[in-house]
């Protein structure tokens, strides 16, 4: 059951008051909303700790609630942010694997399988000439070059479906 | 739900402490006071123009200097709703400032470009450095306040916000400088005192996000 915006907002302003018992209740009410709002983005392994991260910002952020406004699309904003900074992670993580073969051997563990469907999930609304494209050099690490030559597309086309396949997928990161 | 997200609620509720909601108006009021700090050093140290003493203030001062006032004002307000968060509100009216402030500099360019063209000798801008350096000095304190507004607030988009704090604080640096600048030339108020805020923005965009990030 998800309360509707008025009580949540009336919830917060108490708990900015020091109410302890609203404030739970808040918190609560927000682990299950965040739930469904995480569960349509990320793979299932990764809901609860994107849930903690956004609990722990909503605690440390609380004073940025404006009680005259809506609740949700405060802590939407909140878990869009902590959505953002986690791809951020999981990109960075899913490239640290796959440039280094002797990591990846040791260390392609549940993480490194999770980080790579979230990645896959990304990918699937590109075209697919931006996926290879993306998928060779900045994910495996291959040169333009060699992306040129293992996919039959020139250089430049390389370097603008790097260009537009990043720029597509941060658009779609920002709508989230 | 995963017991661990259960132990950790019940923590973060005890861990509850009152806090004060961050106010729009509040940070607003903060910032002018900065602000009129800034403007008051600036005129303490260099003087205001003589035109403005005389009480008969050059039409390109009172227009240009009106466009930064707005910009700053615009651009403040916009940088310190950032710290609210909330899917869905829309804070572009200072791009809409920022657009009309941008014909200053665009204009003195198009001055200088008709100038080459033509062949004929380019009208120079002179004492820019001056302005420029302590429109930027200037706009530090209106710079400080807002970064440390942010920092309490929650800002979703650090990127953004870095930008219109730096927009913000170099439209309020330069507006603090026109009130002692004794030039009324259209280049010189275009390049160095436009620059100063397009100079504040791009250094905003590139070192504040890390600064506001959280």
């Amino acid at each position: 059951m998800i309360a509707d915006d008025a009580t949540m907002s009336r919830l917060a302003l108490m708990a900015q008051a020091g109410d302890r018992q609203a404030y739970g209740t808040l918190l609560t009410t927000s682990r299950d909303w965040l739930a469904r709002y995480y569960r349509r983005k990320v793979p299932p392994v990764q809901i609860d700790d994107l849930i903690q991260d956004t609990l722990l910002s909503l605690h440390r952020r609380l004073a940025s609630y404006d009680p005259d406004r809506s609740f949700y699309p405060w802590l939407a904003a909140i878990a869009r942010y902590r959505f953002i900074d986690h791809l951020r992670l999981v990109y960075r993580q899913s490239v640290e694997t796959h440039s280094d073969d002797a990591d990846f051997a040791v260390d392609s563990g549940e993480d490194a399988i999770a980080a790579r469907i979230s990645l896959e999930r990304l990918f699937e609304i590109l075209p697919n000439g931006q996926r290879a494209a993306i998928e060779l050099v900045k994910i495996k690490g291959l040169s333009i070059r060699e992306a040129s030559d293992k996919t039959g597309q020139s250089e430049a086309l390389i370097k603008v479906n790097i260009h537009r396949g990043l720029r597509r997928l941060a658009g779609m990161v920002e709508k989230a | 739900m995963n017991t661990n997200t259960d132990d950790m609620i019940g923590r973060l509720v005890a861990d509850l402490t009152p806090v004060r909601p961050l106010r729009q108006r509040v940070g607003m009021v903060r910032t002018l006071l900065a602000f009129a700090v800034s403007v008051g050093i600036v005129i303490y140290a260099i003087g205001v123009r003589a035109d403005i003493m005389a009480g008969r203030p050059d039409p390109m001062f009172l227009t240009s200097s009106g466009l930064f006032l707005v910009l700053a004002l615009a651009s403040t307000w916009a940088a310190i709703d950032m710290a609210r968060p909330s899917v869905g509100t829309r804070r572009d009216g200072w791009a809409w400032t920022a657009t009309m402030a941008a014909v200053l500099p665009v204009a003195a360019l198009g001055l200088i470009a008709i100038d080459l063209f033509t062949g004929q000798p380019v009208r120079t801008a002179p004492g820019g450095y001056e302005c420029l350096a302590v429109g930027t000095a200037a706009g530090s304190l209106t710079l400080v306040s807002l970064v440390t507004w942010l920092r309490r607030g929650a800002p979703t988009f650090p990127t953004l916000a870095g930008t219109l704090v730096g927009v913000a604080a170099g439209s309020a640096g330069i507006f603090g400088v026109s009130l002692c600048c004794p030039q009324n030339d259209l280049i010189h108020i275009g390049i160095w005192h436009g620059g100063t805020v397009v100079l504040m923005g791009v250094l905003g965009r590139l070192f504040l996000p890390r600064v506001l990030a959280w």
